[in-house]
């Protein structure tokens, strides 16, 4: 592990070891609340697929979990970091411990694919780094994932030439090249067709079971996460309503999450 | 719930709008706009009471013909007996051009960072601004003179001015360049862990790199031609040359160095015109 954080939890409780723990979030731009009394638990090897409507608050759950979202109140535990209580320079360490993964993908068109991966250890370059070169471990870990993510053949050319499907790939082999110890992925497949989503979900699964980093992916269409999580979290203005593995998921209390209700638009939360 | 009365109304879909209010919104398209019709006179009325105070005159235009015509016709035959001194004065210019752009650019970039609102803190961004402006108004013939006397006469005073006058002009072209970068891998870059700096180098500095290497060869090619201005105060280049041609009525002298120029210029277009191509 290249992460200098305090490692809370031992790693021979594998099975059970949550490496995100959120209890009792509650997240307000001003007097706006996007999120309250969230508890969320995501362990190790799962894939867990976060759903709700647009404004439910699932955004703003992910971006709370990397510091980019100011906790109200509760407790937010990702890797071993406390985000309520980070020391200084500890939102880089914890950021460099969480793999992000974007709908837009967030790639840098003109730069190549191996570029694009390669920043994902750019916590690892030290300052003197500044003509912009990688060392070559670092290279060859990034044509390693490449590889894994199958887009090896592509690695010399420019980000932009891509598909989307095959951004979004590199984008994950960028997430995993910071050796993440969780992966956040916010509508990763919002942007591609059902074919590609359905190939970047199994990829993002088979992370998870492999290497056993836990997953949580937001999706906003309900079958995808039937299909490719082993859990899913159904938030609905800024609360959980469903928290289950998918054999048992109710499909009432799913389709729930997405009703139109009459005091939608204000609830007081 | 503070409007729980009205939230049925705000969750279904709006009422259709009456007849008439359609036809009044789609009315409001068929005619030119308001601001057209009233801005078109207005910018007329601004140019013609531009040309009044510059004394713009077509017929005096028309009447100066002849002797326009004349003055081009004592350029002919352009003179090259002295073609070594004007290749050797364009090398300088050329030189000087090369130096004062980059030392112009570098500068331009570091003052872009500060003035940049996405990377600089406020502080930091307003008096970059503000620096930026006053170098801007101030015409680099005034630095020239500036430096002539500081430095004393020659090309190093040219460069110094240009270098100055550079920062005014891609300053805050340069800043702007990367405001405007795509925010999306900012985000993926401070989601790695990466430093300010290397979110700089890593997410901003290759998305605003074509439009800053082309700004650069614009202010190249501009300072090419402003080298052969800077002359007239002794600043160094062809300028100086130029103005002692005109000085002494050698029309042949003046129309050989105008050509060289022309030359000169046209094949620094063309090439910063490849390299731009290839760059986009």
């Amino acid at each position: 592990m290249t992460s200098t954080a305090t490692v809370l939890e031992a790693p021979t409780h594998v099975p059970a070891l949550p490496l995100v723990t959120v209890r009792d979030l509650r997240v307000a731009y001003d007097a706006h609340v996007v999120l309250d009394g969230v508890d969320l638990d995501v362990r190790a090897g799962e894939t867990v697929a976060l759903l709700g409507s647009s404004g439910s608050g699932k955004s703003t759950l992910m971006k709370s979990l990397t510091g980019f979202a100011p906790i109200a109140r509760g407790t937010v535990r990702v890797a071993g970091h406390d985000l309520s209580d980070l020391p200084r320079g500890g939102l880089r360490a914890l950021r460099s411990d969480v793999g992000q993964v974007f709908q837009q993908f967030h790639l840098i068109p003109r730069l190549s694919v191996l570029t694009n991966v390669l920043t994902g250890a750019l916590h690892e370059a030290g300052a003197i780094n500044v003509a912009g070169g990688f060392s070559r471990t670092h290279r060859v870990r990034a044509m390693q994932l490449l590889d894994r993510v199958g887009i090896a053949h592509k690695a010399k050319e420019p980000a932009r030439s891509l598909s989307g499907g095959q951004q979004q790939r590199v984008a994950i082999a960028r997430a995993l090249m910071q050796q993440p110890r969780v992966i956040l992925a916010d509508e990763p497949v919002a942007s591609l067709d059902p074919r590609l989503a359905g190939s970047v979900l199994r990829l993002l699964r088979q992370i998870a079971t492999e290497d056993g980093i836990p997953v949580l992916v937001s999706l906003h269409v309900l079958p995808l996460a039937l299909e490719h999580a082993d859990r899913v979290v159904g938030l609905r203005h800024g609360r959980v309503l469903v928290d289950s593995p998918v054999a048992q998921a109710d499909a009432r209390a799913l389709a729930a999450l997405y009703e139109e209700q009459d005091d939608a638009h204000d609830h007081d939360l | 719930m503070t409007t729980t009365s009205d939230a049925p109304a705000r969750r279904t879909a709006p009422p259709p709008l009456p007849p008439e209010e359609r036809a009044r919104l789609a009315r409001a398209f068929s005619v030119p706009r308001t601001r057209f019709l009233v801005g078109l006179p207005l910018a007329a009325a601004v140019l013609l009471w531009s040309m009044g105070g510059a004394e713009f005159n077509f017929v005096k235009l028309g009447e100066g013909s002849v002797n326009m015509a004349e003055f081009l016709s004592r350029l002919f035959p352009p003179d090259f007996s002295k073609l070594g001194i004007i290749v050797e004065l364009l090398v300088e210019t050329l030189q000087m051009a090369i130096v004062g752009t980059v030392l112009g650019a570098v500068l331009s970039l570091l003052v872009a960072f500060a003035a940049a609102s996405n990377i600089a803190p406020r502080w930091l961004y307003y008096p970059a601004r503000w620096a930026m402006n006053v170098i801007r108004s101030v015409p680099d013939l005034v630095f020239a003179l500036m430096f002539v006397s500081a430095v004393g006469l020659g090309p190093f005073a040219g460069i110094l001015a240009m270098t100055l006058g550079s920062l005014g002009s891609i300053g805050k072209v340069f800043a702007e360049a990367m405001e405007a970068v795509d925010r999306g891998p900012i985000v993926a870059m401070q989601a790695v862990g990466a430093s300010r700096r290397q979110v700089v180098q890593y997410g901003v500095l290759p998305q605003a790199a074509p439009l800053l290497v082309s700004y650069t060869l614009l202010l190249f090619e501009g300072n090419v031609r402003g080298a052969t201005i800077l002359g007239l105060v002794g600043a160094g280049g062809i300028g100086l040359e130029l103005t002692t041609a005109m000085r002494m009525y050698d029309y042949g002298h003046l129309s050989a160095i105008t050509i060289c120029i022309i030359v000169l210029v046209t094949v620094i277009d063309q090439g910063s015109a490849l390299i731009r191509r290839r760059i986009t």
